[in-house]
């Protein structure tokens, strides 16, 4: 006859299918099924062997183990947790719609504030251009006044050649082209007076 | 019939140059711009109606000294500050003036104090002016050849055009 302890033993080691001892050989789910059945019977017939079986069970239980803790598990949460939080769809849409209306304010302020200094800027150019149109016209004047003269230089031996002749029909000024103010000079200048401002390409 | 082109000796285009570089240009822009305001005006007004820079020489002369005592008095004054200040806008890429504005306000104080100038205002310098001159105002400076005649006002009675409008497919 299996002694109660043991059944009780097989009963739990049921549930560690991967225990199993050398002395007994038994099949641990018959043993386990067995088990159970056994126990109902045995709890209803005797409690005395009690001792005895515990005497048998000994030599198993002096292996250490890793078994829950007595008293068992506390309880476990097992019910689902979606809790109702948070913003609703109209107010998130509404802070959404705020921030928005915010961002669009900061940048209109910060828009009229670059016109204010876009303008601060072009009136420094507007006070400066005087002076600069100035140089300039007398730049150009010198330019053409030492051409003339290289002229009159070059073109001294050929007939019927008027020295700084018009090509217009009119009498007004005409500004004249780079090309025409550069002529005598290396291509270097023409190139940097044309091109030396340019960003890119 | 096609004519020499009049061009002023080297004599007459010689005049005592500012010679500044541009960050101390902008540097003292509006208050350039507020202190040589008549002989800049008047040059710039000579130019436009003229439009013909041999003709504008002198008003340009007057430019050049007008500005040439406006940096000799900050010069005689302010050096220190206004130094601090150009070389403030020297320093960035695009000489912007928003970034040196410790420096600016700075040369402001030191310019109002010794010398009583004050900043113009934003918008100040593109108010259109009235200049007051002395010289005529020149007729035809494109030097245009006359104008036609405009046509005679219409003598006889006006009918209505026969077979309506003929103006592509409408006959009203």
């Amino acid at each position: 006859m299996i002694p109660k302890r043991s059944v009780e033993v097989f009963a739990v080691l049921s549930f560690f299918p991967r225990l199993h001892f050398e002395n007994k050989g038994a099949d641990l789910a018959t043993a386990g099924g067995a088990g159970e059945q056994c126990r109902s019977a045995l709890s209803a017939a005797e409690e005395d062997t009690s001792g005895a079986a515990l005497d048998g069970a000994m030599a198993a239980s002096k292996v250490k183990q890793d078994m829950p803790p007595t008293g068992g598990y506390g309880p476990v949460d097992y019910r689902r947790n979606l809790p109702r939080r948070g913003l609703s769809g109209y107010s998130m849409f509404g802070v959404g719609v705020g921030l928005l209306v915010f961002g669009y304010w900061r940048l209109f302020r910060w828009n009229r504030e670059r016109r204010r200094l876009h303008i601060e800027e072009l009136e420094a150019r507007v006070a400066l251009l005087p002076l600069l149109q100035a140089e300039h016209d007398r730049r150009t004047l010198r330019m053409l006044r030492e051409n003339l003269e290289e002229e009159a230089v070059i073109m001294r031996d050929v007939p019927d050649w008027k020295v700084g002749e018009s090509v217009f029909h009119t009498d007004r000024w005409v500004s004249p082209l780079t090309e025409e103010l550069f002529n005598l000079r290396p291509r270097e200048e023409m190139l940097r007076k044309k091109f030396g401002f340019l960003w890119y390409v | 019939m096609p004519d020499v082109v009049e061009v002023p000796t080297l004599k007459e285009l010689n005049v005592e140059e500012v010679n500044v570089s541009s960050a101390v240009l902008k540097a003292s822009a509006h208050h350039y711009g507020s202190q040589c305001d008549k002989a800049n005006k008047e040059f710039m007004l000579c130019r436009w109606e003229e439009k013909d820079p041999r003709k504008c020489l002198k008003e340009g002369m007057k430019v050049n000294e007008c500005a040439l005592n406006f940096f000799r008095q900050i010069k005689g004054n302010c050096a220190e500050t206004f130094t601090e200040y150009w070389t403030c806008l020297d320093y960035s890429n695009l000489a912007e003036l928003r970034h040196c504005r410790k420096q600016q306000k700075a040369f402001d104080n030191c310019v109002l104090e010794k010398l009583g100038w004050e900043r113009p205002e934003l918008g100040d310098l593109s108010k259109v002016t009235k200049v007051a001159t002395s010289r005529p105002l020149p007729e035809n400076p494109y030097l245009s050849r006359p104008r036609p005649e405009p046509n005679t006002p219409i003598q006889a009675e006006l009918q209505p055009s026969k077979h309506g409008s003929r103006l592509f497919f409408w006959n009203w």
